[in-house]
């Protein structure tokens, strides 16, 4: 272990120097695929409500634009997007330098490469048909070699930490980076490589699927949450001593859950009630993560609705407070039975790709590129404007899916409605959901130009006024409160 | 936690016993289901995919039909009343079917008993060209670039030519004609039927009697 | 409320780094307070982990249907399954045979072709018990000529199958005829009848006509 160097700025100028080039890469390109993937997404929607859109071509048509829509934000924006995060964040909380960081341009390029064809591969009619995992097999190499090349950089560099503890985000992100690839690459291994047979194939997807969410987006989410409550509130984290606890109930519990996404399926009956029991277990993971959120925020949330950063990071926390309730409620056998098939499962996984996750890079993307070039973000309009855009438009979306997903449950599960009835009374929600996908994506266009402007200030610096940074005073222990409380 | 190989370890621990419960032990269980063969006609069921349909598989995949559709019949549940299908759906139902394409989107009717209730072929055909002819208002997108519009040949219409009514209908003199994926995809969509009562899952799944030991 | 423009373009930290790593090792190690001379938030916790774990456990038992593979119902019956046996009788052994033999000219609903070949349903060739001899031997070596069924006349050639089917399937295939479409009031066909009437009958090598079959009990 290296000796720890005196604590003072320049070394994390240092380590955001050298983290700079990097992470903008990774940055510029979640961008590009969240406004690609977004109007992806805005043609499918459409579709539903519009099946005449772009029909005539079979390159658009609503089975392959889905798919591809939803790569291209999974992997395209959800994963550079934390890529970006994780590396800048395990850089900072190691105090050690991101070194030879020449790779990770390698990383950045096979990765996007990867999508590029993914998503080129579904839309010209190669898909797998496979949730998440439509990319045609041959990406997922290419796409394995790229995060083998990130994923040792986020151990290396942890490895090299000039810490000798661990803080709370480090955990997460080193179980997110350790998972990814091993829900990954047995994925394809269990559904290409050496494909299982019969209804196994559902279990493996579902498993997958499941992973995905809960143990990559979310964690990264969480490390971005426990990091910059008390980077910006100044106050450590209340109760952190069972923050331990709540990252191992929540990473074993979780393990077990992805069955709860195969109730009533023809896999034996075994497989969703052990994903059912582990949901009920999920819960006290969150319970503790509350206690150390909500204790440490202690009601500051005006102050948190004024930060620049902390705004999203509160809102991806209450999505993910509200991710796991509606999780548990979606697996109890009862309210599945009507939420089944429904727009209810893309309810839930909003709140987690979206809520929790999309909106934590959001306010880590905020805190990090004015350090990372040393100037502010040129507009504040802009960045007002995403943030209500996102907000509105996160909410829209939720009660689209959320009370058109019941509806159109009740409604399949009532005999004597003929289904074409059920497609008009769906109707308003998916013009609905059209609309909310809009606003997203206005809102993600404001983030865009603002990123663009901003880095084009490294390459025409006229008129660019630099961003300076005071240090920082040094975190305090609570004080001890001496006397008994009621 | 100091140490980073600690975390490692519980990780690695955590992911291992997630993939041998729930993925190697599913395979051990029910990753090998093989055909049950009736012992009154000695056929094997469920019976292979004859290949057109296996190539209609491929179509069904290749267009993306599972973002709208599920193939699978619940037990206990409306899924019967609305006559998708005679009974529950088993696992040894899919083991012919080289990707199982059990969806979890109803945008769209369950497809598993599809060939069952579908009255012929040309149903399907009209259906995939033209969903308005029979469901107005649906969102089911047209399929026309699975079908080919051109001029009768030879004086008399082809035998595919689909019967469509006058306002679907293509103008005078042409007829509209399935391209092979159709008809592959057509095939596949026929022969979606789950009929043979399996005695093993039938008796095994019988509800338990009001009141039985537990 | 307004936002000063520096909280959101380009946003001051409150703590370095490194005393954050610092502070909360700390405060991994340190017990919480204890103003009673216990802390009440581990207990509480131990106790929704506790209730969690029961729960889940209960369920888990409940429904998991002895972890069988072939049980997709959670609310199927939770006890050892005993062994299925597949009651399989002459009649539905004999439908494949019908199917592979007879269809052809009788048809699937055994009505055959108005005028041109006899039905099965309904047929007193079929239903009586005591025309079992004529029925065999129609199988085993074919009929020619005119024949009256169910009130109606046919006059045809049916090929003989005595070669073609053994006694087995012959028997089979007779006990399904005998049992569907509504027929009823004659037994199952045993194999040893079939043999007994090839034997009786080994010589013979021409079709039957209605008019010997008459004469056969």
């Amino acid at each position: 272990m290296n000796p720890a160097p005196a604590p003072d700025r320049s070394e994390q100028m240092e380590i955001d120097a050298s983290a700079k080039w990097p992470v903008l890469f990774f940055l510029g390109a979640a961008l590009k695929w969240l406004l690609f993937g977004g109007l992806l997404q805005l043609a499918s929607s459409i579709q539903l409500h519009n099946p005449a859109f772009l029909a005539g071509c079979e390159w658009f048509t609503h089975g392959r634009l889905d798919a591809a829509a939803r790569n291209a934000l999974v992997y395209g924006w959800g994963m550079n997007a934390a890529f970006a995060v994780g590396l800048w964040l395990m850089a900072r909380l190691s105090l050690a330098a991101l070194r030879h960081g020449g790779w990770l341009y390698v990383a950045h390029a096979f990765w996007n490469l990867g999508v590029l064809l993914g998503v080129a591969g579904i839309l010209g009619g190669y898909s797998t048909s496979f949730e998440l995992l439509e990319m045609p097999s041959a990406v997922g190499l290419l796409l394995l070699a790229a995060y083998a090349l990130i994923g040792v950089w986020a151990v290396t560099t942890f490895s090299v930490r000039n810490t000798d503890n661990t803080f709370a985000s480090q955990w997460w992100l080193f179980a997110a980076a350790f998972c990814f690839p091993w829900l990954y690459s047995i994925a394809q291994i269990m559904l290409f490589q050496a494909p299982v047979r019969g209804t196994l194939q559902a279990v493996v997807n579902a498993w997958y699927v499941d992973g995905l969410y809960h143990l990559w987006f979310v964690p990264v989410a969480l490390a971005v949450a426990y990091y910059f409550l008390p980077k910006l509130l100044g106050r450590p984290i209340k109760n952190y001593y069972i923050a331990a606890i709540a990252f191992w109930w929540w990473l074993f519990s979780v393990a077990f859950t992805s069955g709860a996404r195969l109730v009533d399926a023809p896999v034996p009956v075994w497989v969703p009630t052990v994903g059912i029991a582990a949901q009920m277990c999920v819960p006290v993971a969150a319970i503790i993560i509350g206690m150390n959120v909500f204790g440490t925020i202690r009601g500051d949330f005006g102050r948190m609705l004024a930060s620049g950063t902390l705004r999203w990071v509160l809102v991806s926390l209450l999505c993910f407070f509200a991710g796991s309730v509606v999780a548990l409620l979606l697996s109890v056998r009862g309210v599945a039975a009507t939420a089944n098939f429904t727009l209810l499962g893309e309810f839930r996984d909003t709140l987690w790709l979206y809520g929790t996750f999309g909106l934590a890079a959001f306010g880590a993307i905020y805190f990090m590129v004015p350090r990372l070039c040393g100037r502010a973000w040129p507009s504040a309009a802009l960045v007002q404007g995403h943030f209500g855009a996102s907000v509105v438009g996160l909410l829209l979306l939720l009660i689209a899916l959320g009370v058109g997903g019941w509806t159109q449950g009740r409604l399949l599960n009532d005999p004597a409605v003929a289904f074409g009835d059920i497609t008009k009374a769906l109707l308003p929600w998916f013009t609905a959901q059209s609309v909310a996908v809009m606003v997203l994506l206005v809102g993600h266009l404001a983030l865009a130009v603002n990123f663009f402007l901003l880095v084009k200030q490294e390459f025409l610096p006229a008129g660019a006024k630099p961003a300076s940074f005071a240090v920082p005073p040094a975190l305090a222990l609570p004080a001890a409160t001496p006397e008994a409380r009621h | 936690m100091k140490n980073g190989l600690n975390i490692f370890l519980g990780v690695l621990s955590a992911m291992l016993l997630s993939w041998a419960c729930l993925l190697y032990g599913a395979h051990r269980q029910f990753g090998g289901l093989t055909q049950h063969k009736d012992a009154a006609d000695e056929s094997l069921n469920p019976a292979v995919m004859p290949g057109l349909a296996n190539q209609g598989r491929m179509v069904y995949q290749d267009l993306g039909c599972v973002s709208c559709h599920t193939q699978q019949v619940r037990h206990n549940s409306p899924d019967l009343a609305r006559k998708w299908g005679d009974r529950e759906s088993y696992p040894r139902d899919y083991i012919r079917d080289v990707t199982v394409h059990l969806g979890n989107s109803r945008i769209g009717p369950d497809l598993r008993n599809v060939g069952a209730r579908s009255p012929d072929a040309a149903y399907l055909y009209k259906l995939l060209y033209a969903p308005q002819i029979f469901a107005p208002g649906t969102n089911k997108p047209a399929y026309d670039f699975l079908f080919t519009v051109r001029p009768v040949q030879g004086g008399a219409a082809s035998p595919k030519a689909l019967q469509l009514p006058s306002k679907f209908a293509p103008p005078a003199g042409h007829e509209v004609v399935p391209t092979p994926r159709a008809e592959a995809l057509v095939a596949y969509l026929m022969n979606l039927k789950d009929t043979y009562d399996y005695p093993v899952e039938k008796s095994r799944n019988e509800p338990a009697k009001k009141g039985a030991g537990h | 409320m307004s936002t000063p423009p520096d909280r959101l373009l380009a946003e001051q930290s409150a703590a370095t780094d490194d005393s954050i790593q610092a502070v909360h090792a700390q405060l991994r190690a340190q017990k919480p307070e204890k103003p009673h001379g216990y802390s009440a938030t581990p207990l509480v916790l131990l106790g929704i982990m506790c209730t969690a774990i029961f729960f889940g456990s209960i369920y888990l038992a409940h429904y998991s249907i002895r972890f069988d593979p072939l049980v997709v119902n959670e609310v199927a019956n939770r006890a050892k399954p005993g062994v299925v046996t597949q009651v399989v009788t002459r009649a539905m052994r004999g439908k494949k045979v019908y199917q592979e033999t007879c269809i052809a000219c009788h048809q699937a609903n055994g009505q055959g072709q108005p005028g041109i070949y006899p039905p099965l349903a309904g047929s007193e060739w079929v239903n009586d018990p005591a025309r079992e001899g004529q029925l065999i031997r129609i199988v085993l070596h074919g009929l020619a000529g005119p024949i009256t069924v169910a009130g109606k006349e046919y006059n045809n050639v049916m090929a003989p199958l005595g070669e073609a089917l053994n006694d087995e399937k012959i028997a089979n295939v007779l006990s399904y005829v005998r049992s569907e479409w509504g027929n009823t009031g004659a037994p199952e066909v045993q194999p040893e009848t079939v043999a007994a009437v090839r034997a009786a009958t080994a010589g013979r090598k021409n079709n039957w006509t209605a008019a010997e079959l008459a004469d056969v009990k």
